[in-house]
């Protein structure tokens, strides 16, 4: 058991990689059914676009929204909103979750404001964070990185916690010092929860830009949304949710990758 | 060791390093160790004298949870004895001014899983700001000598159990400590392995004629690789008795057959048997 040979070893391993093609086939194959089904009982029974367009008015809709409306602006402030926030929170969260590991009583303080805020609904922070900011650039970057934060911290203070002691000795008995320890060996050890914490932290800071953006947005992928949803510019409002919905495939893929490329060494 | 320091000195990792290089005797005088565990005080380590000779092998044995390692950590200085005094001895006789350089080879490898055996190796070169392409050819020289060239851009995971513990040991020569400590180097591996890694571990150690502190829990591996044992008793750990091993050197796999090597076996395992059978009846007398 412990003298395995090596190349055995790694080729037993199963890959990891996401669906299988087959499977990945078959998920497509649903979707167009499902599209087409749609496009056949919305022609079939003359259901009024209004209520629900078909789809093919949709690809329409999303088609005019990129050429002729420049839909392409809204979708780079919105990215530009959740990145530049969410990046915000990542280094700041990543930040304080490891000086909060190392400092028993910085702990103890920031404990009790994350047990406050944690489960606060970041989205009620909107109307004080109006107050506060305004509607401009620093709010909608701020309620970013609010929505990534807590996320980020919690799980890189649970990464610190689950790393192997051994590891810590070791590095101290080969001369690290304690600033070297976190930044070789905590910190480290940590990244694949950062990485799990970071996924949990978009999200929120996908929902809650985009939630901004519908309340106090002139520009953005919610704005859009907002405005054709009083206009009842059904197809429209349709076709913003596929951007968005595209957004996030994008998204978590490119984050799949990211973390497997940093968990080369996990093989 | 600062990077200018360890570039001057042409550390070969088998011929006793450095020429400033000191070995140095260990000496624990009348420690012990208190600890309190859900509110009750235990005594780990009860009044201890070991002195560990300069530039021999030492093992410490004895039965589980005697403490053995608690030694081991008071030794590096990870941890403060509640009394008694730890000195290391200098070449000149004298009580050294600062501690030895050490390194410790871990039973449970502690290897850094995201780092290549490479950069495993080049830990505590790094740490200390050698450069890269020094650190990285001191790595590969050490490497080479555990007979690992040609791994160094492996994973640790992706290493056998006993190749693990080669880079263990790498990592730990490539520093060219004065004192080498090993706390249970092979307990996590399999009979085969273990032997082959003993015998190659005595012809290294031998070479390089460091002071190496042995915790063990293998009487063959204690006698095959020390010259000095020290039994330790159950509970708190007290020395029961210092046997001198006197088997020829260079040692090795053949060295079980020297009818020596069967008495020392039988001396240790006599004591460690009243020891054990003691620390078992204590464990179910609280159990």
């Amino acid at each position: 058991m412990q003298d395995r040979a090596p190349e055995g070893d790694v080729a037993l391993r199963p890959v990891r990689t996401g669906v299988a093609p087959a499977d990945r086939l078959t998920g497509w194959i649903a979707v167009a059914v499902v599209l087409l089904a749609w496009e056949g009982m919305c022609r079939l029974l003359e259901v009024s676009s209004l209520y629900l367009p078909r789809p093919t008015q949709i690809a329409v809709a999303l088609y005019e929204l990129f050429v002729h409306k420049q839909a392409l602006t809204d979708l780079a402030v919105t990215l530009y909103r959740i990145f530049g926030g969410f990046a915000i929170g990542l280094v700041f969260g990543v930040a304080l979750g490891l000086a909060m590991s190392v400092s028993r009583r910085l702990q103890s303080i920031a404990d009790v404001f994350i047990a406050a805020l944690y489960p606060l609904p970041k989205i009620t922070l909107i109307p004080l964070l109006i107050i506060w900011l305004g509607t401009g650039g620093p709010f909608m970057l701020t309620i970013s990185a609010l929505g990534a934060l807590f996320p980020v911290i919690i799980n890189t203070l649970l990464g610190v916690r689950q790393c192997d002691q051994g590891l810590v000795m070791t590095a101290r008995d080969l001369g690290a010092s304690e600033r070297q320890i976190v930044r070789h060996v905590l910190l480290p050890a940590a990244i694949p929860s950062v990485f799990a914490g970071a996924r949990l932290g978009l999200g929120v800071s996908i929902i809650l830009v985009v939630a901004a953006e519908m309340v106090v947005g002139k520009l953005g992928l919610g704005a859009r949304l907002y405005l054709a949803g009083q206009v009842l510019e059904t197809e429209t409002v349709f076709a913003v949710l596929v951007v968005l919905a595209a957004l996030g495939i994008v998204v978590t893929k490119g984050l799949d990758a990211l973390d497997a490329l940093a968990g080369k060494w996990r093989t | 060791m600062n990077a200018a320091q360890a570039g001057t000195q042409a550390a070969r990792l088998d011929d006793g390093g450095r020429p400033d290089a000191v070995h140095p005797e260990i000496r624990l005088e009348g420690i012990s160790l208190v600890y309190e565990a859900d509110g009750s005080t235990v005594l780990a380590l009860d009044d201890l004298y070991c002195r560990f000779a300069a530039g021999k092998v030492t093992a410490i044995i004895g039965p589980s949870g005697c403490g053995k390692s608690t030694m081991l950590q008071i030794t590096r200085g990870f941890m403060q004895a509640s009394r008694g005094t730890l000195s290391f001895i200098g070449a000149d006789g004298a009580p050294m001014p600062r501690p030895p350089r050490m390194a410790t080879v871990w039973q449970s490898f502690n290897l850094f899983p995201w780092r290549t055996v490479e950069d495993n190796v080049a830990f505590g070169l790094e740490m200390a700001g050698m450069p890269a392409a020094e650190r990285r050819a001191r790595a590969k020289e050490a490497l080479r000598l555990v007979d690992l060239a040609g791994f160094e851009r492996k994973y640790p995971g992706q290493l056998s159990g006993g190749m693990r513990q080669r880079v263990g040991m790498a990592r730990a020569l490539v520093m060219d400590p004065d004192v080498l400590l090993l706390d249970e180097p092979f307990g996590a591996l399999d009979a085969q392995t273990r032997l082959v890694l003993q015998e190659q571990l005595a012809a290294m150690v031998e070479r390089t004629g460091k002071t190496v502190l042995l915790i063990t829990h293998s009487i063959e591996e204690a006698v095959l690789l020390a010259d000095t044992v020290y039994v330790l008793t159950a509970r708190p750990g007290r020395v029961a008795a210092e046997v001198r091993i006197d088997l020829p050197k260079p040692r090795s796999v053949a060295s079980t057959h020297d009818p020596r090597y069967a008495g020392y076996f039988e001396q240790i395992y006599g004591l460690l048997k009243s020891e054990v059978l003691r620390s078992m009846h204590g464990e179910a007398g609280t159990g």
